[in-house]
């Protein structure tokens, strides 16, 4: 584009755009271990039972013990596998990891960190590749919403929910401490070490502390297409620096009354290697991050059934951008960007009779966002969200809807801001068991849902006033789970299917201009989504210490431009959209050894609205492999194990001219004392 | 109809007389008027996205090549193709971001060469060339104007000028660059820098209005700057210098027009886009507008992101950007207004088509 965009761009994207990789992590017990636990826990059944399956919105979660299998280093490459799930990786250990969850983009999924959001106002984003696994216990996606009544009003106010749950203490008088040490080296430079430490201080109170370091230089040679080289180019520029700390007091006089409180801090410094650019390899932009919070939830069952639920939460996210040659005034950029917010939920349920019952959830936010970037608005946004719940289970049939009283209002220092908004978004779901024996359940929602610009679309440079509307979603689901717990050659089979519509409207596009005073964002688009997503997962008994475990997950989507009939790319697939998805898990574990294979196959697609040859990005079949190893020494419990990312060493780019490592090894090493 | 029966008619006794180049026909070929062979438009493509291409539009086949520098020369051109002129047999392709000229035969295509603009690790980020003398002068953000010899393609000299040079143009034995300084937000360079082609060296800064960066001079002693402003306070407009005195004459904001694209001047008339989507035609001698819209017909384009005039024809050329995502279209009219559908237009060109350029038989 010509001129002015330039700063816009380069600031906008590489500012927010590109973030870290952490960590990568390991499970605490390779699966060996775990199962064995598992089955000791259940002495009175001969297989193993099915994991419960969420049956009223389609729902997927890994826990700590799976993260090896799926040769995950953070929340991005863990979930990965994920059917409905698109993630958009720019590549490397630097790179920028966001979600888009059936096709909706990064900016309707709601991620939870311990049940309360990690809030991004400034670019409606949240980067998944700086949350390292190792202090993570489990992560669940829910489409639609969680089925729980009694949580924040946020989490109604999603399209989907990315829930991350942390690690939390686990102690006994007998065992008083425990320290959890571990090391990973490999490609890219990676040097990872973490430490968790978890203190029992009395019956009520016990503590647990985090730290993990991450660095690597992020080199890793690519294949540049187009440009006429025969040779392999090095990816420059990418080496990160980060650490990520988290303190947490926990409180628990009853499993009914129970109080915690989150101190956690991310510091990042990294060179973005940005956009590979034809016949000019160099880049010098930096960025910094400084992300603190603080969070304390509070969560009380009386005899009545009274529930109450408390969060509360103060953040602070500083980013710098800094590109040191740049060809304005000064000859270099140096934009510092602080968004603060203030939180607060209350939430109560009650149990109305023993099938029915209800929940309110009220959230107050107001964020500040400061930049020292030209013209700026200098916004505060506040919002309150209100939400009825009901839940109700009759014979076949679960019933459950909410309603959502949504108030934004924003305020600014400079320029002009919209009219306060009010909008009211209802959610409808049930389920359908047909058979009482069997674990088959016929299940449908239907959510209205909407995110409102961010702080970027309405102010980043915005010369001319900006007046943008919510983007909103109707999501229609209609799907089965079934589960059947087996006892011969199979444990169990579990099996999932849904198909979905999500007509989306007032969508949000940057729509760059020749003219910055016209550069802007409008609601323009409309997209309709149709797909399909399938889960299965099954796993053999143990036999003479061997067992085999599966897992695929199928994604069809089709989602096409409703915008504009007399455009070119109407009722084209829109960018960056495969139409076909299939991730495969298999791993096999024979007494301390575990081995998996993993799989992800992507059909082709698109980087821009016009489906033609010109701007297509290839499909891609990516094999990853891992073994762990557990084993005690000293009566002190250690994991090892060896990954192996991108075996087959294939090219391929997720994101176009940001492309992706070639085979690439990782060591991990763990000790528990 | 009739001139397109004409031009289809011209097109193939040239086809015909380039089949069968029999000597006794050479003739012909020198008795005719130049004639186009067809129309490249450089499609600046996605920032970031290495997807910027040469589109090429043949008169006679009526077909267009999506990107015939891939197609020709089995590379691509990089990032942000953002000018492209013809020179002799030569053509000059500027790419912004690549930080390259691309210089390739303007018949076929070929690639000749491809210069590096760089200072050390450094992109110059080059952004227009023009031509004088056997020398291409070639602006750069940097703040520079390259000087390269058109025989041996390499770089001579660099001229430091003004604030993130654009379009330049040569008029009265000296070269006027624009100095737009639009890459810091809210301070804009203001100012024209005139340059000696004998010395070649910057003799002087004339100020204009905020934000130079499109230019052309016509043959009444008159360089037409058009500003882009600073967005707020202000407002865009055209500035005339006197290439004489290198006064300014006059600044106008009421004729302004779209941000970044070209004004072209043939003979007593000058075209622009403007920014609510128009042609205007500018009698440069009796300086009053002609037309406020060159357009007759009604034709809609959605973001008019380019202009050329084939002074062959009298056609004038507009590239639409449409979304600025996807494929834009090339529209022609002819002399009176009119779009030229019989001769297949509008033509589906790439993303953020930003130059037109006519290539000759």
């Amino acid at each position: 584009m010509k001129q002015i965009c330039l700063p816009g761009l380069y600031n906008s994207i590489p500012a927010k755009k590109w973030l870290v990789i952490l960590t990568c992590f390991i499970a605490t017990n390779t699966f060996a271990q775990s199962d064995t636990t598992k089955k000791l826990k259940q002495v009175m059944v001969t297989g193993n039972l099915a994991p419960k399956v969420e049956t009223l919105t389609p729902t997927q979660q890994l826990s700590r013990t799976d993260f090896t299998r799926y040769n995950a280093f953070n929340v991005a490459d863990a979930i990965r596998n994920f059917s409905g799930v698109n993630i958009k990786d720019y590549g490397g250990i630097g790179g920028l990891k966001t979600i888009s969850v059936r096709s909706l983009g990064a900016n309707h999924t709601a991620v939870l960190f311990d049940g309360v959001q990690l809030n991004d106002a400034q670019n409606g984003q949240i980067d998944l590749s700086k949350f390292n696994l190792s202090n993570v216990q489990e992560i669940a996606l829910f489409i639609g919403q969680p089925e729980n009544l009694l949580q924040p009003a946020r989490s109604f106010a999603s399209a989907s929910v990315l829930s991350i749950k942390t690690v939390k203490p686990v102690l006994t008088q007998s065992k008083l401490y425990q320290v959890q040490a571990g090391i990973k080296s490999g490609s890219f430079g990676l040097a990872n070490t973490y430490l968790q430490w978890q203190q029992r201080i009395n019956k009520q109170w016990a503590i647990i502390a985090n730290a993990n370091y991450v660095y690597a230089n992020g080199r890793y040679k690519y294949k540049v297409d187009g440009d006429g080289s025969d040779t392999l180019a090095v990816r420059r520029n990418g080496e990160v620096k980060s650490i990520q700390t988290d303190a947490a007091l926990y409180w628990t006089k009853s499993d009914s009354n129970k109080f915690n409180i989150h101190l956690n801090y991310y510091g990042a410094n990294r060179g973005l290697p940005g956009a590979v650019i034809f016949y000019n390899p160099y880049s010098s932009q930096r960025l910094e991050n400084n992300d603190f919070f603080v969070q304390a939830t509070y969560e009380r069952t009386w005899n009545s059934s009274l529930q109450l639920l408390l969060n509360s939460k103060l953040s602070q996210v500083k980013t710098r951008y800094l590109d040191p040659i740049f060809f304005n005034q000064q000859g270099f950029l140096d934009q510092h960007y602080i968004q603060k917010e203030e939180y607060q939920s209350v939430a109560l349920a009650y149990q109305l009779t023993s099938n029915w019952k209800i929940s309110y959830s009220t959230d107050a936010s107001l964020i500040k966002m400061d930049a020292d970037i030209y013209n700026y608005a200098y916004p505060s946004r506040f919002t309150l969200l209100n939400v009825l719940a009901t839940n109700y289970r009759k014979g076949k049939w679960q019933l459950q809807g909410n309603l959502l009283y949504t108030y934004l209002k924003e305020t600014v220092e400079r320029g002009s801001t919209d009219q306060p908004r009010s909008v009211l978004s209802p959610t409808l779901m049930a389920t359908f068991k047909p058979l009482p024996d069997s674990n088959f359940e016929v299940r449908g929602f239907y959510k209205s849902i909407f995110r409102p610009a961010t702080l970027d679309e309405l102010y980043f440079y915005a010369i001319v006033p900006r007046a943008i509307k919510p983007e909103f979603v109707k999501q229609y689901n209609m799907g089965f789970t079934w589960t059947k717990n087996l006892n011969n050659l199979l444990d169990y089979i579990t099996l999932t299917t849904d198909a979905y519509y999500n007509d989306v409207t007032n969508k949000i596009l940057a729509v760059p201009n020749q003219n910055p005073a016209i550069f802007s964002f409008s609601n323009i688009g409309k997209v309709a989504v149709k797909g399909i997503d399938i889960g299965l997962k099954t796993q053999t008994p143990l036999h003479n210490n061997w067992r085999g475990l599966l897992s695929a997950n199928f994604t069809y989507q089709q989602a096409t431009d409703k915008s504009d009939p007399t455009s070119s790319s109407y009722n084209n697939q829109i960018p960056y959209t495969p139409k076909n998805t299939l991730a495969l898990n298999a791993g096999v574990n024979y007494r301390r050894v575990g081995v998996c294979y993993n799989q992800i196959l992507s059909t082709g697609r698109y980087y821009t609205g016009n489906n033609t040859p010109d701007y297509f990005v290839p499909g891609y079949a990516i094999s990853d492999v891992s073994a762990a190893y557990k084993f005690v020494t000293g009566k002190l419990p250690v994991s090892a194990s060896v990954e192996v990312n991108n075996l087959f060493n294939e090219n391929y780019a997720i994101i176009r001219s940001f492309p992706m490592p070639g085979r690439s090894y990782r060591l991990s090493f763990q000790i528990t004392i | 109809m009739k001139q397109f029966q004409l031009k289809t008619l011209l097109a193939t006794v040239t086809i015909i007389s380039i089949l069968f180049s029999c000597k006794k026909d050479k003739n012909v070929l020198v008795d005719q008027p130049v004639a186009t062979a067809g129309v490249y438009v450089l499609n600046q493509g996605n920032f970031g996205a290495n997807n910027s291409s040469l589109s090429f539009f043949d008169y006679t086949a009526k077909t267009t090549t999506s990107d015939r520098f891939n197609a020709v020369n089995g590379t691509k051109l990089g990032d942000t193709g953002n000018d492209a002129k013809i020179y002799g047999s030569k053509m000059y392709i500027v790419v912004n971001v690549s930080s390259t000229v691309e210089v390739v035969n303007a018949k076929t295509t070929k690639s000749i060469q491809q210069v590096k603009m760089f200072n050390g690790t450094v992109g110059r980020q080059p952004r227009y060339v023009v031509f004088n003398k056997n020398k291409a002068f070639i602006s750069s953000y940097d703040g520079t104007v390259a000087i390269m010899d058109t025989t041996t393609l390499a770089i001579e000299k660099y001229i430091t000028v003004g604030r993130n040079p654009e379009q330049m143009v040569v008029s009265n034995g000296k070269l006027y660059v624009a100095n737009s300084g639009g890459l810091s937000f809210g301070n804009p360079d203001k100012t024209v820098s005139v340059i000696d082609l004998n010395t070649l060296i910057e003799t002087k800064k004339i100020t204009v209005i905020a934000n130079p960066v499109s230019m052309a001079a016509d043959s009444y002693g008159n360089v037409y700057v058009l500003s882009a402003g600073d967005y707020s306070s202000i407002l865009p407009g055209m500035t005339i210098i006197d290439n004489a005195t290198d006064a300014v004459k006059t600044t106008s904001t009421t004729l302004s027009g779209a941000y970044g694209t070209s004004i072209v001047v043939s003979g007593d008339f000058a075209y622009f886009l403007t920014s609510d989507n128009k042609v205007v035609v500018y009698n440069v001698k009796t300086q009053t507008v002609a037309k406020t819209n060159f357009i007759t017909d009604g034709t809609a384009i959605k973001t008019p992101y380019s202009i050329a005039f084939d002074s062959t024809t009298g056609e004038v050329f507009v590239a639409d950007a449409k979304d600025y995502a996807s494929n834009g279209q090339l529209f022609a009219f002819d002399k009176n207004g009119v779009l030229e559908k019989a001769k297949g237009y509008p033509v589906t060109v790439g993303i953020n088509p930003g130059t037109i350029v006519f290539v000759n038989k």
